[in-house]
């Protein structure tokens, strides 16, 4: 009695295992369990929106009981992304980050704990391009006004480090934009300078400025990472060699955007069907739907796409880094 | 700007039972996620969202704009029962409001918090109303120049708050503001004091702060020396109903404080990034620093629970200000609700000011006034029942008063180290109650010292020391010249016996 006891123990351990480690036909795996969706970020913004609509079609497309979201903000998206590399690798986690981490693993950054080529890419919801707003009361007018500012202009960003700051340094490096940035402007801080008239200009994600520019308060002089009707885009007012490669390097990361990722060794399997599902979600003309009345842009691309172009934009030349590096950080 | 549509969209709210309803359900949901510590109306916002999206955008926006404005009404039961504040802004109830708790005036407490937040929230309302027509200057002309001087005159406020020794208060203050210092450096991204933890980066959590300075140890003293909170102190001195209608009539009784505090909250609150933390200790400062009798503030003085519930509520009146009118959030939260506003079809910007588009913003002054008043009714039915929650024995209350310390450090940034952080400072908070060290410039510092030193390099940065010389700054100085001077000025005409140098001895 005992004996059978035991082995019937054993039995159940041993296809518990099986299950965990996700080896062989598990098609069946997900049914009943619960997917955890980190998000970087604080509930409410982009991130937490995407996650939390995502999520939601993809109990659709899946035969998990729920999908719950966990923010877990902090330290610019590193949190997040260092809580999603840690998880265990069993399919049931999945998260969304800034890709702008990609500078911080370019330039050595502190509190990076892995490298970003490792995780299981599931796909990307939409790109995030990025633009210049100027305030209607500024001098700057347009991009060639700025490239021909013989006094540096006045520019806001967001603190120190932050993938936008980045962004917007090695944009001004490579035009040679004589520009003044004042870091420090969270949020929708930058837009009340511009309207004070404090600072002229703020470079950002062109969804954030919609209620900015719908209220006449300024307009867009330059973008990156997207097409935008009657506004220069960066890659092709980038002269030089050196320019057009610094320029690529923005574009390449806008056009990530909100991506979603599986800790490393997740089980191909899942995986796929991980992929699969985020897939029809994001296919599913309901869900276009409901992103467009929640203003959220749907541009998807998929899988081992999405993989590539992490891989190709990390995948810089020495001497490429350095430049970047001295855009970013001001040293070789 | 049409006014003329002010009372058809009172009678859309009033006339319709759905609406009626739907302000029903709203005002307990957002109280519910104010009174739990690390909850919050943020949280809130973004949980319901749901639901409200196949509404339309009257009702919608009414829903949303009544849960929001009620939340620190709920937050503030816990701080004063407990000493645990269910949000940030709620945390200077604490000071006065716990004290009362242990003086058996649990109820009076309660009613005057209930009384204040409806009343703040109500003039909040009619601040908007009024500064409708001014907006745009008034908000303008705050700069980082400003921020920077506020900020240092809410710092003097310190000695406001030192109780009987301003030497303690000022060491308890700068370690409030060295703690400031911990998290990336704003202007060089270089790394202060984190210690390689990526907790630290974004600076010490205020939840786990305020839970680990007052709740931590008030739980300690309150485990060591047995008994329930009110337990030391006469039964019956403020229970039940009668409690809390004369705490209710405190708020009327102090009719100036109320008003003031109402306004400066409004103020604050419209002004984007100063945030509501702000909002309720530079209106306690004020309620300590205006009052004739300041050496009872600390130990249960009723007028240190009314100003920072009227300013925690009236400021959300404010910021709704330059969210709707400039499509610019005054804060995080205001952020999301402005997200949730378009999602409901309703566009803010300048265009909301055009009289086809003023109908929603009269339902939105009125929805937030009508919430407000609705929370107060709502808390006087159970509010006697809550008083006598501080008659809890200690043993039976500690574990559920400390679960939710935790769990409120817990989710306040969602890391396990946060909770690290909140033991380490409930010591410190231990020590510093047990010796009769004063708490709240502790706090103050930590809050208004990254607010000071990112104004400070902004200003620098846009202006250069001339920034010194703008208008509106040399009025802050003179602010802050005053305020030292009313101090020192009290403390020659009690030459004989400067509060200060009286050594603690209770």
């Amino acid at each position: 009695m005992r004996r059978t006891v035991v082995a019937s123990f054993a039995v159940v351990l041993l296809a518990a295992c099986s299950q965990d480690t996700g080896n062989g036909d598990d098609s069946d795996f997900y049914q009943g369990k619960t997917i955890s969706y980190i998000v970087a970020t604080d509930p409410g913004g982009g991130y937490d929106s995407y996650a939390r609509l995502i999520g939601g079609y993809l109990q659709k497309y899946m035969p998990v009981d729920n999908v719950v979201i966990k923010n877990t903000p902090g330290a610019g998206h590193l949190v997040g992304a260092n809580t999603l590399h840690r998880s265990k690798p069993n399919g049931l986690t999945i998260g969304t980050f800034n890709i702008g981490l990609i500078y911080g693993q370019l330039l050595g950054k502190a509190g990076m704990a892995f490298d970003l080529r490792d995780l299981a890419w599931v796909g990307k919801a939409a790109g995030e391009p990025r633009s210049i707003v100027v305030s209607n009361n500024c001098v700057i007018q347009s991009i060639d006004d700025l490239i021909a500012a013989e006094e540096p202009v006045k520019f806001g960003s967001a603190g120190l480090g932050s993938a936008s700051w980045s962004d917007m340094m090695l944009l001004a490096d490579a035009l040679e934009l004589k520009v003044e940035i004042v870091p420090g402007f969270e949020g929708n801080e930058g837009e009340m300078s511009m309207m004070r008239g404090e600072i002229c200009a703020i470079m950002g994600s062109t969804s954030s400025f919609k209620n900015f520019l719908d209220s006449g308060y300024g307009h867009l002089i330059l973008t990156v990472g997207g097409e935008l009707e009657g506004v220069p885009n960066a890659v092709d007012v980038a002269q030089t060699e050196r320019a057009k490669r610094l320029v690529a390097i923005v574009d390449a990361l806008a056009k990530l955007g909100r991506i979603t990722a599986a800790p490393p060794g997740t089980p191909p399997a899942r995986l796929e069907a991980l992929r699969a599902a985020y897939k029809a979600s994001l296919e599913d003309p309901q869900l276009r739907a409901e992103a467009a009345r929640l203003g959220l842009p749907i541009d998807p691309a998929y899988g081992e796409e999405v993989e590539q172009l992490v891989i190709g934009a990390l995948d810089q030349t020495p001497e490429t880094i350095a430049m970047i590096k001295k855009a970013i950080d001001g040293t070789e | 700007m049409d006014f003329g549509g002010i009372f058809d969209a009172l009678l859309t709210i009033v006339g319709s039972p759905y609406h009626l309803f739907l302000l029903a359900i709203a005002v307990p949901i957002g109280m519910f996620f104010g009174a739990i510590p690390g909850l919050g109306g943020k949280l809130g916002i973004v949980l319901v969202i749901p639901f409200v999206f196949g509404m339309d955008a009257v009702a919608g926006a009414l829903f949303l704009i009544a849960m929001h404005s009620v939340v620190h009404t709920g937050g503030s039961v816990p701080s004063i029962l407990f000493g645990v504040p269910g949000t940030g802004p709620d945390a200077a109830t604490i000071v006065d409001g716990l004290p009362m708790t242990k003086n058996g005036e649990a109820g009076r407490a309660l009613g005057a918090a209930f009384g204040a937040s409806g009343v703040g929230g109500v003039i909040g309302g009619l601040f908007l109303l009024a500064l409708l027509p001014l907006l745009q200057p008034i908000v303008l002309a705050f700069s980082p120049a400003e921020f920077f001087l506020l900020a240092l005159f809410g710092i003097t406020l310190i000695a406001m708050l030192s109780g009987d020794s301003l030497v303690k208060g000022m060491m308890v203050g700068f370690f409030g503001l060295m703690m400031a210092f911990v998290k990336l450096d704003p202007q060089t991204g270089i790394e202060r004091y984190t210690f390689g933890q990526l907790f630290l980066w974004d600076g010490i959590d205020i939840i786990a702060a305020v839970l680990g300075i007052f709740a931590i140890p008030e739980m300690i003293a309150l485990g060591a020396a047995g008994g329930s909170m009110a337990g030391g102190s006469k039964i019956n001195a403020s229970y039940g109903l009668a409690g809390v209608l004369r705490g209710i009539g405190d708020v009327f009784r102090h009719w100036t404080l109320t008003i003031r505090t109402s306004l400066i909250g409004a103020f604050i609150g419209m002004i984007p990034g100063l945030g509501g933390d702000a909002a309720s200790w530079i209106c306690y400062g004020h309620a300590a620093q205006s009052s004739k009798t300041p050496e009872r503030f600390g130990k249960g003085a009723v007028e240190g629970v009314i100003a920072p519930e009227t300013a925690n509520n009236s400021k959300e009146g404010g910021s709704l200000l330059p969210t709707l009118f400039f499509a610019v959030p005054g804060s995080s939260g205001m952020a999301i609700l402005l997200g949730a506003f378009i999602m409901l079809g309703i566009q803010p910007g300048p265009a909301l000011a055009l009289p086809e588009n003023m109908d929603i913003v009269w339902v939105l002054i009125w929805g937030l006034m009508l919430a407000n008043i609705l929370a107060v009714i709502m808390f006087i039915v159970v509010a006697p029942g809550l008083g006598y929650l501080s008659y809890v024995r200690g043993n039976l209350l500690i574990p559920f008063v400390l679960a939710l310390t935790f769990l409120g450090a817990y989710l306040a940034i969602r890391s396990w180290e946060n909770m690290a952080l909140l033991m380490a400072l409930g010591v410190l908070g231990y020590f510093l109650k047990k010796y009769h060290w004063p708490r709240p410039p502790f706090v103050i510092g930590l809050i208004l010292g990254p607010i000071a030193e990112d104004s400070f390099h902004k200003a620098m940065a846009l202006w250069g020391p001339a920034f010194l010389l703008r208008p509106g700054a040399l009025v802050m100085i003179g602010l802050i010249v005053l305020t030292i001077g009313i101090y020192v000025y009290r403390l020659v005409r009690h030459k004989d016996a400067p509060e200060w140098m009286h050594e603690d001895d209770d």
